[in-house]
């Protein structure tokens, strides 16, 4: 447990100040009796681990999805409600929404690692973990390129590097492939969307973004400096854009709903040319290595055609 | 014993009392009357100081009473008014006690000594067997006395009351009122009374004060300030006074307007 | 029933204090973790007996520095706000007053937020800072249009303080709405009511809070008998009203507000406990402020127990218990009609 304040005041005697270090140092030594790693986690944190972390928690479906494709299955303890995928991750033990957690439940656990996300859970979650002494490494991927060096750096913690360069090296391959695929093809305006009310958008920062323009899109609200920011109907109908993009976790059963709404608005290029497509949220806000069938399916759902070939599994 | 030195006093705007000048003397028994708006009430207030004069003082065996403490005024001045229900309902004895506040200062409970006079002042106004009511359940008279007993309680010099027959029957009006001379009489207590009720002032105050629109109109005894010229001006009508047969203080009658002369 | 007497508050507040301790035990070995209440109770005593850090294991964490922290907390803020609804009460002469009535909780909240968009954490110390900071205003705000001629008049300090947590509400609904996803769970969180980031930090904040304020409020506890008679009333027995008025309008302001600063808005308990207590123990206030502090202890530490445990690992806001029980308990009371003249 950590001690609170320490009511010393630096000025007054140098020397209790050399006493205290040499003290420190000698308590440190202590701990060093087992080899450890030390981390320098994605919001700067030094995370302290003392060998290969057996008891994992994760605190978000995507880092549930990185842990799996890292084969770590055997050594996670616990997960968030909301990790869906793969089917196995359902298996484990709850610790609580990915927003509020079951501290008690956390420690009974007895994790020797919690993998937090700083797009998802609080700050205020990480700190009192911390408080606890609990390791906990957080990653803060932003782009699709920085999920890439997060699946890098949880490989490296968990001791899986080779497994996390050779699932790198396949997103980059794939991810070259839609580049080229799509670099002599006109950029279409895109509206994606992803609330109904109030209808929220993607704007610059956030992952969705960072897709479209992979994908040779221009998305209409990229240049609002807010991530999530709210439109009006009227001000999509203002940018008019060619392909209107509904993120949704249901495509099946939204799909005529959603459609009507959008057919009153002939004026709307994309609705004149039935341009409006569906896409399941969890491929393109999650940042797994899912994220490349995101990509590869924004890239389809924009320019439509034989170019890209269709996925041949259904995305869940 | 009091003595009240020019005092003026206004609301808002208007004077609603000026160039008051009186005294009262220790075992006194004084009325305050005239009509409605005359300044009868608020003069009460100015007297235990819930109300300060803009101008003038009120001096209190030579003490201003400016410089007492509210504790200090409490302990030799007690009021008997119209009382608001409190909030939330309490005991007759629990009423009663308050009484000993002024002299429990910061202590939080009572000692045997505040029990013993407490138990008293209920004795005296015979409303000791309704000591575990609640105050809500009683009627209006036994009501009044509980408020008797509690200023007997706070020991005081002087009992200031307003109004304090009003909305009673005949026969509580005068057991009321009994308790009041008996209180002067026996305990010597001074007794200052506003009212309306120009008989029962007549037949129990010694001295009167008629007021008129927050001026002093006369003051003295019943005879001399109960007369037709006084009350015609004053409340501006004719009345005819005669004499308590039995007491032979001023009595006022009222003459309809068809039998005036 | 009698008058009260010293003898009488001894004999009642040890009885209610017993319940306490009870409740506290209960609560202690209780949680979405099953640990036994022996085990409890031996982890509970050795920390008492060892100093310094050491090791410790799941179970000693989970009790010391989850549930510890957090019962304790509840209890003082339970205790804080039963105490600041009996004064609201006598001093608005209201029986419907709660702690939150002045718009204390609503100033309270917007220096939360503006505290949270502005990047600080929870859990940080600058939090209840920002919070209390943001009471004080607000106290200085409401006091200053409370008044009448120099005096505080029950009505006008009503009406300010309604005016006045009105205004700090649009204030709050403007910030939600330039809120981000991730700062809108934070802020609903807190406005909720939560005690789950409780530690040792927000209880030394707290704890003088709460000591001070009730060791200033019970001095004056018969005072305030007085004061339900009317103030002329309170005058005519020698009290110096307006300052009494002052101090504790002051008092329980600022206990509403180190409570508020430290967990969130939490609803009822500042009204149904007064009550709660005057139906069973009667309006003096020498018995009713121990009382109410008492039973307020132990009904937001067994709310906020039930809160962590109903859904585990879902956690209920302590906000959505104590109204469950507070609605139903208020009507009850509307219906018994015993303690409540002017309703």
């Amino acid at each position: 447990m950590r001690s609170d304040f320490h009511p010393l005041c630096c000025d007054k005697k140098p020397w209790v100040l050399y006493l205290l270090g040499l003290l420190l140092i000698l308590l440190s030594w202590r701990e060093r009796a087992f080899p450890s790693s030390i981390f320098i986690d994605e919001v700067g944190r030094k995370v302290t681990l003392t060998g290969p972390p057996k008891r994992i928690i994760s605190l978000a479906p995507n880092i549930t999805e990185i842990l799996f494709a890292l084969g770590m299955d055997e050594a996670i303890v616990g997960v968030t409600l909301n990790c869906n995928y793969p089917e196995k991750a359902k298996e484990k033990v709850p610790v609580g929404s990915y927003i509020r957690v079951d501290f008690e439940r956390i420690l009974s656990l007895k994790p020797d690692l919690v993998i937090a996300t700083g797009a998802g859970n609080t700050r205020e979650m990480v700190n009192r973990l911390e408080g606890l002494g609990i390791p906990t490494y957080v990653i803060f991927p932003k782009k699709f390129d920085d999920v890439l060096q997060s699946i890098l750096h949880l490989g490296q913690v968990v001791h899986r590097e080779e497994r996390a360069s050779s699932i790198i090296q396949e997103m980059k391959e794939r991810k070259q492939k839609v580049i080229e695929k799509t670099k002599s093809l006109p950029r279409p305006r895109v509206f994606l969307q992803i609330g109904e009310s109030p209808m929220v958008t993607v704007g610059k920062g956030s992952f969705a973004d960072d897709l479209i323009r992979l994908a040779g899109g221009e998305n209409i609200a990229g240049e609002e400096r807010q991530m999530y920011p709210r439109f009006g109907r009227e001000e999509v109908l203002r940018r008019s854009p060619e392909v209107i993009i509904i993120s949704t976790m249901n495509p099946k059963g939204d799909y005529d709903r959603m459609i009507s709404e959008w057919n009153r608005w002939k004026t709307i290029p994309a609705v004149k040319q039935g341009r409006i497509h569906l896409i399941h949220s969890d491929l393109i806000d999650r940042p797994s290595p899912r994220m490349i069938e995101g990509l590869e399916e924004m890239a389809r759902l924009i320019h439509r055609g034989p170019l890209l070939r269709p996925p041949e599994k259904e995305s869940k | 014993m009091i003595e009240v030195q020019s005092i003026y006093f206004q609301y808002h705007q208007d004077w609603v009392l000026q160039d008051i000048s009186f005294k009262i003397e220790r075992g006194g028994f004084v009325g305050m009357i005239g009509p409605n708006g005359s300044g009868k009430t608020t003069l009460l207030k100015i007297l235990y100081r819930l109300l300060s004069p803009q101008k003038g003082q009120v001096l209190f065996e030579d003490k201003p009473l400016q410089k007492m403490s509210r504790s200090e005024i409490a302990k030799k001045i007690a009021v008997v008014a119209q009382e608001n229900y409190p909030l939330f309902p309490f005991r007759v004895e629990e009423v009663v006690l308050m009484g000993r506040s002024p002299y429990l200062g910061s202590l939080l409970f009572e000692g045997k000594k505040d029990l013993e006079i407490a138990q008293r002042a209920m004795e005296w106004t015979e409303i000791l067997p309704l000591r575990e009511r609640y105050l809500d359940e009683l009627s209006g008279g036994e009501r009044k006395r509980v408020f008797i007993a509690r200023a007997l309680a706070q020991e005081p010099e002087v009992i200031l009351l307003d109004e304090p027959t009003a909305n009673l029957d005949i026969h509580h009006q005068l057991d009321f009122l009994n308790l009041i001379l008996n209180l002067n009489r026996e305990k010597g207590l001074t007794i200052i009374l506003a009212s309306h009720d120009l008989n029962l002032t007549s037949e129990f105050c010694d001295r009167l004060i008629l007021l008129q629109k927050g001026k002093i109109y006369c003051v003295g005894s019943p005879e001399e300030v109960i007369t037709p010229e006084h009350i015609e001006k004053v409340y501006g009508c004719k009345v005819w006074i005669d004499r308590n047969p039995f007491s032979q203080s001023p009595r006022v009658n009222f003459i309809v307007k068809e039998n005036q002369p | 029933m009698k008058r009260v007497t010293l003898k009488k508050v001894i004999a009642i507040s040890s009885l209610l204090t017993l319940l306490l301790l009870l409740i506290v035990l209960f609560s202690m070995t209780v949680g979405s973790v099953k640990i036994k209440p022996p085990q409890t109770i031996t982890i509970l005593l050795r920390s008492l007996m060892e100093l310094g850090e050491k090791e410790r294991d799941a179970e000693e964490m989970i009790i010391l520095s989850l549930r510890l922290p957090r019962v304790l907390l509840a209890g003082l803020v339970g205790a804080g706000l039963s105490m600041a609804g009996v004064i609201f009460q006598v001093l608005l002469r209201n029986p419907l007053a709660d702690p939150y009535i002045l718009g204390v909780s609503s100033g309270s909240a917007v220096g939360t937020i503006l505290a949270i968009l502005l990047g600080l954490s929870a859990t940080s110390f600058g939090l209840p800072v920002a919070s209390f900071t943001g009471a004080l205003f607000t106290i200085g705000v409401v006091f200053y249009f409370g008044r009448q001629n120099g005096k505080i008049h029950p009505n006008t300090l009503l009406l300010a303080g309604v005016v006045t947590g009105s205004f700090l509400s649009a204030v709050i609904l403007f910030l939600l709405s330039l809120s981000q996803k991730e700062e809108l769970h934070t802020i609903l969180f807190w406005l909720m009511g939560d005690f789950s980031f409780s530690n040792f930090i927000s209880l030394r904040i707290v704890f003088p809070y709460i000591l001070l304020g009730f060791l200033f409020l019970y001095s004056r506890s018969r005072h305030y008998n007085l004061l339900l008679l009317g103030e002329e009333g309170a005058i005519q027995m020698g009290l110096s009203v307006e300052r009494l008025k002052l101090l504790s309008y002051l008092s329980a302001s600022l206990i509403t507000a180190a409570s508020v600063s430290v967990c969130g808005l939490i609803g009822f308990v500042g009204l149904i406990v007064p009550h709660g207590a005057r139906t069973l123990f009667g309006a003096d206030h020498r018995l009713l402020l121990p009382s109410s502090a008492l039973i307020g202890a132990s009904f937001l530490i067994l709310s906020d127990t039930l809160a962590r445990t109903l859904l585990a690992p879902v956690e209920l806001p302590v906000g959505v218990i104590t109204a469950a029980f507070g609605g139903p308990f208020f009507i009850y009371l509307l219906r018994r009609r015993k303690g409540v003249k002017t309703l």
